[in-house]
């Protein structure tokens, strides 16, 4: 019993099970988290240590080096990078995609622990972060505060970042820029020095004033009392009563030699939102989590919770990184509502029938349901991806249910019965529906085996469009002959339709089409080798102007958000690095009302902390985030935004270096930059070149934002020990510079406690004594035998240059000097460069290498050629089953390089680069072109099989066929139209596909009208007369016996 | 006996109901071409379509009935295709 037959007969059965697969389907939509991308697990691992006082290159030595060497034995390791900067020392391993994260996480943290007691004391223990795309922030807001800024962070603790914890989903918190209030006791030298006391003698005392401690049991009478010591301060004036020493025999208070400040850290970090003080907020939510939903309900109930604020206390969104995804999942549906519309009238019109249309077009929202279901399943997301494909596959699931429908039409027509037909008809083409889809399948499933970063993307790319064009399959072979036995009907044809019927318009214009075309096809035939030569030059024409379209990675997305990093001189104090961001504030604001909301941060904070993960921080340093307005509402693209500001912030002479970028979150986060690679251990040799490398690719027309990787050499100070004189002393380097360090940086003595949180007790000296080289030299400390020395009788204070970052790729020193492509294709740029450096000489300790983003573009497009050579050959060995024939596959293929044709002339006109997503549409292309050579073959064969001469057979074919093929090509034409010229958020990304695919189908449906019935007809005509001849000499016995007439 | 294009299964088996004919013999899927004008019904690629046939023995009374049924049915449209032959039975058991 066939399953065309069983649904016929079985009505309610079928429609049961597809309501089934429908009420599934929408379960799962609702249930679908919605996202931007596919969830990728990039294989990044970052190790992270903090040294704290550490400069860079003691940061290397001591500890990058030790855990990098560690590290290297890991197992699946690609690549190994770091950076050693002031205070950090950051570890990046990349790892071969699909490998096993976690346990790359326990090989990692098994190797750190290897070397964790080789490491200096005052390290902290390795944090080992694993990237996600989830992990980055999704909601910033910008909180602003006048008089509540002192205690900012513990009012967002209470009222805002608790609450909000609650919500599900949310994975944490953090907030960026925030004053911490620190207890500080800051001593006068001189004084210490009168009183005969240290700054280590004060700190000990705090710390053993500052405490609680439980003291034993006391039993008495019946009861068993605990007794315990209060100590603890309960608040932090008890700290200047406290007694630190005595001076003849009357007691030294703290108050006497320093003073004590409970007040917030010394500024090391400006943030400033819209120019008021303020602070960050970033919000990051689970893995797995719906971003759309944490966003909305952060959003949400940070209305309500605002109210609980101070009145001063205001509380902007900077980014919602949901917006964008709204904005494009919201873009991306309507263009599938206008693909569905689309289709239907391309039925509508070609058929005329109400009722088939319906039926038609009913296969699609199944098809499409079905595909969720998948997603569901799966555990995927709602994302751009996943609806892109959809509407890619919007315009080839109603094919199959169209040639069905068709050919039951034709029996239903001829008299048959509807159900019988619809039994019937269906028997006949079934096998042939489901060989076009097996073409389909052939292109799109490939895609389902990329690997890499580039396969996250193609996997569902292939899986939906398969899963959607198979389910269309099943449901024309079922569904459709069993919704046409119940709702097909004889339609009697009117003796005289009105003026403005179907019939009268639309039916006579479309067969006036079909005769047209026999006529051309019958011209075509006569003079073959005129037309395979017009072919042949269209074809080589479009070759010729190929050069003038320039590659690309990925489209830029207008995300409505731009970052600017910008360096002062490296050394400048933050006080000085303020002013420059003041300054730039107040031109933005004027000249730059795009700008909705602008967060500016200056300095670092010398915790690190994970936020030094994604951004370069120092005292020089100045990061803008920016948020522009919406893009409906602005005249000027975030580029021409982008270029304005480069302009105004080159035009600073305090300005070192900056860069202005514009999207936020890449595929993956991909930079588009060429980089070049100076390896070499020497940092003269490497900075000098790497300079002249820069100067260089600056007048490389087309690139922008010339970056060097290495920030210049920041002025140091060394305190030079003179060793003999330590000894004389009974000093040791540790005991000195501990002394140093508790006297400049201060000594955390203690922490003071307040309604749970911990403060720290820092003891230090004052500020005017530690600001100078002489001030530093006179800063005595106590010998072993009691005896105080000066700094100055121990060594002196030098001033020497250091890097502020030192990097490392495969464990050797690495400068990179980056370029932005500016309009030009990234392919394009990397040619021009490297033309450009050829003729530098290197020295030859250092190795070059130029990679970057440009390096993984030509992965990804070796990978497509790959997958392009797959999909011919599959596609090949489809249809030469099908037709047993080896000629007949090649006589359909031969359209295909008329649809590259019309990809180059589609890229052309619009002016579209060779993006990854273009080409990708280029392959898909392959399968949806080779579809109508076969509707067309097919039929001629069939012709021809029934004993018509064969020109006749073509031409009638192709008469016959013309609209069917017409449809199909219109139905995924326009089913892709809207991708095509959609504007809104992220349509970059999917234009160019939407471009190839329309433009080469296009073209190539008109060209293989006529191309593939003439090299039908070239290649047809010998073969056949060859194969009478073969059979009659077979069959000898009947020579001489044909009836004579 | 009576052959016919599938598509007309139903309709062959609502008229042997209606005249009456209890007993007959069916064969699904059958092959054949039209001496004259009848495509060729092979079941192949080419020629999809396909026979039926049913062989009935009835008294000679109802035999131009059956066959005013079949010319009948054949007009609906000629490129469906259904013939009717009759020839005698000579015994039975």
């Amino acid at each position: 019993m066939s399953i065309y037959k069983s649904a016929v007969n079985k009505p309610i059965t079928t429609l049961m099970i597809f309501t089934a697969v429908v009420v599934m389907g929408i379960y799962s939509l609702v249930q679908i988290p919605v996202d931007l991308y596919p969830e990728m697990d990039p294989p990044f691992i970052s190790v992270m240590t903090t040294y704290p006082g550490a400069n860079a290159s003691d940061i290397e030595t001591n500890v990058t080096k030790t855990i990098e060497d560690a590290l290297n034995s890991v197992d699946n390791l690609k690549e190994i990078t770091s950076t050693s900067s002031d205070n950090l020392s950051v570890i990046n391993l990349e790892f071969e995609w699909g490998s096993n994260l976690d346990e790359a996480t326990n090989d990692i943290r098994d190797a750190v622990d290897l070397v964790i007691d080789v490491l200096p004391e005052e390290t902290e223990r390795p944090q080992i972060f694993k990237f996600n795309t989830s992990m980055m922030p999704i909601v910033f807001y910008a909180v602003t505060a006048d008089e509540s800024y002192p205690g900012l962070e513990k009012i967002l603790d209470e009222k805002i970042i608790n609450p909000l914890n609650r919500i599900e989903g949310i994975g944490s918190i953090g907030i960026m820029g925030a004053p911490n209030r620190v207890i500080y006791v800051e001593a006068d030298p001189y004084k210490l020095e009168a009183h005969n006391l240290t700054i280590e003698q004060i700190g000990n005392t705090i710390a053993s004033e500052n405490m609680n401690l439980p003291s034993g049991n006391v039993k008495m009478g019946k009861l068993d009392y605990q007794l315990r010591i209060q100590g603890e301060f309960n608040t932090s004036s008890r700290i200047k009563d406290l007694v630190v020493g005595n001076l003849a025999g009357k007691p030294v208070y703290v108050r006497d030699v320093a003073t004590v400040r409970d007040s917030i850290k010394d500024l090391s970090l400006d943030e400033k939102i819209n120019g008021e003080t303020g602070l960050r907020l970033f919000v990051m939510k689970q893995s797995g989590a719906n971003t759309m939903k944490v966003a909305r309900e952060v959003r949400a109930n940070m209305v309500d919770l605002q109210k609980e604020l101070p009145p001063d206390v205001k509380i902007n969104l900077i980014m919602d990184t949901s917006e964008f995804i709204e904005g494009s999942i919201n873009n991306l549906s309507q263009t599938l509502m206008w693909a569905l519309l689309f289709v239907m009238l391309v039925v509508l019109f070609f058929l005329g029938r109400w009722r088939a249309t319906f039926i038609i077009v009913l296969t699609i929202p199944i098809s499409l349901i079905v595909a969720f279901l998948f997603l569901f399943i799966t555990g995927s997301s709602i994302n751009v991806i996943s609806l892109t494909s959809l509407s890619i596959a919007i315009g080839m699931v109603v094919d199959d249910a169209i040639v069905v429908l068709e050919n039951i039409t034709r029996h239903v027509e001829r008299g048959a019965t509807p159900r019988e037909a619809a039994i019937y008809a269906t028997n006949e083409v079934w096998l042939a529906v489901i060989i076009t889809t097996l073409v389909v399948v052939a292109v799109f499933f490939p895609l389902t085996l990329v690997g890499g970063m580039t396969g996250v993307i193609f996997n569902q790319l292939g899986w939906i469009v398969t899963i959607t064009v198979v389910t269309s399959t099943l449901a024309a072979i079922s569904l459709t002959p069993m919704l046409s036995s119940k709702f097909l009907k004889l339609r009697e044809r009117k003796k005289k339709a009105p003026a403005l019927s179907y019939e009268r318009t639309i039916e006579r214009g479309l067969g006036a089409l079909d005769n047209f075309y026999e006529r051309t096809l019958r011209w075509v035939l006569r003079h073959k080798v005129f037309t395979l030569l017009a072919a042949l030059i269209i074809f080589v024409g479009s070759i010729f102007l190929l050069q003038f379209i320039s590659t690309d990675f990925m489209p830029e997305t207008d995300e409505s958000r731009i970052t600017a990093e910008v360096e002062l001189q490296t050394g400048t104090r933050v006080e000085e690095t303020i002013k420059t961001t003041r300054y730039l504030e107040d031109v933005i604001q004027e000249k730059f009302p795009e700008v909705e909301i602008m967060a500016a941060s200056s300095g670092s904070d010398d915790e690190g902390g994970m936020f030094s993960l994604f951004t370069t921080t120092g005292s020089n340093m100045i990061n803008f985030m920016m948020r522009l307005s919406d893009i409906e509402d602005r005249e000027r693209s975030v580029w021409e935004v982008a270029d304005g500001l480069r302009q105004e912030i080159a035009a600073l002479p305090e300005v070192v270096n900056f860069s202005v970028e514009t999207a936020g979150q890449g595929l993956g986060g991909t930079s588009n930059t060429v980089d070049v690679e100076i390896y070499g251990y020497d940092f003269d040799v490497t900075n000098e070149l790497a300079e002249e490398f820069r100067m260089k690719m600056e007048n490389v027309p087309g690139a922008i934002d010339v970056q060097v990787s290495r920030k210049n050499d920041k002025p140091e100070l060394q305190f030079v020990l003179d060793r003999d004189k330590l000894a004389l002393h009974g000093l040791t380097t540790a005991q000195v510079s501990t002394n140093i360090r508790n006297r400049i940086s201060g000594m955390v003595a203690s922490q003071y406690k307040e309604e749970g949180e911990e403060y720290d007790i820092r003891v230090r000296l004052k500020e005017e004594f530690r600001n100078s080289t002489t001030e530093i030299e006179e800063l005595s400390m106590v010998t072993p035998a009691g005896t105080r020395v000066r700094l100055k009788e121990l060594g002196e204070v030098k001033e020497y240059w250091s890097p502020p970052n030192i990097e490392h790729k495969r464990r050797e020193r690495i400068v990179t000097v980056s370029a932005k492509p500016d309009r030009i294709a990234l392919g394009e740029l990397a040619n021009r460069i490297n033309s450009e450096i050829e003729d530098i000489e290197i020295p030859q300790e250092v190795l070059i290498n130029v990679g970057g983003a440009y390096e993984d573009q030509q992965e990804s497009f070796m990978d497509l050629g790959l997958l392009m050579v797959i999909s011919l050959i599959l596609v090949f060995i489809v249809m030469a089953s099908q037709f047993e024939s080896f000629a007949m596959p090649f006589v359909i293929m031969f359209s295909i390089p008329f649809a590259f044709t019309g990809v180059i002339l589609a890229l052309f006109i619009t002016n579209t680069t060779l993006s990854l997503v273009a080409a990708l549409g280029a392959v898909l292309l392959i399968g949806i072109v080779v579809k109508n050579g076969i509707v067309l073959i097919d039929f001629t064969n069939l012709m021809r099989d029934r004993g018509i001469e064969l020109y006749e057979a073509i031409a009638i074919s192709g008469k016959s066929r013309l609209r069917p093929v017409l449809m199909t090509a219109a139905t995924t034409i326009l089913g892709m139209l809207p991708l095509a010229l959609s504007t809104g958020e992220g349509a970059e990304i999917w234009r160019p596909m939407g471009i190839t695919v329309i433009g080469g189908l296009l073209f190539s449906t008109l060209v293989t009208m006529v191309i593939v019935p003439v090299m039908y007809g070239l290649l047809a005509h010998h073969g056949e007369r060859n194969k009478k001849d073969t059979v009659k000499k077979q069959f000898r016995f009947m020579n001489g016996l044909e009836p004579k007439n | 006996m009576i052959i016919f294009n599938q598509a007309n299964t139903e309709r062959v088996e609502y008229m042997l109901e209606k005249l009456e004919i209890r007993g007959y013999t069916w064969w699904k899927d059958v092959m054949g071409q039209g001496s004259e004008t009848g495509e060729p019904r092979m079941g192949t690629h080419t020629w999809p379509e396909m026979n039926s046939a049913a062989i009935t023995m009835i008294p000679d009374e109802k035999v131009d009935i059956l066959l005013e049924a079949v010319k009948r049915l054949d007009e609906i449209n000629k490129e469906v295709g259904v013939r009717a032959f009759v020839w005698n039975i000579e015994r039975t058991v």
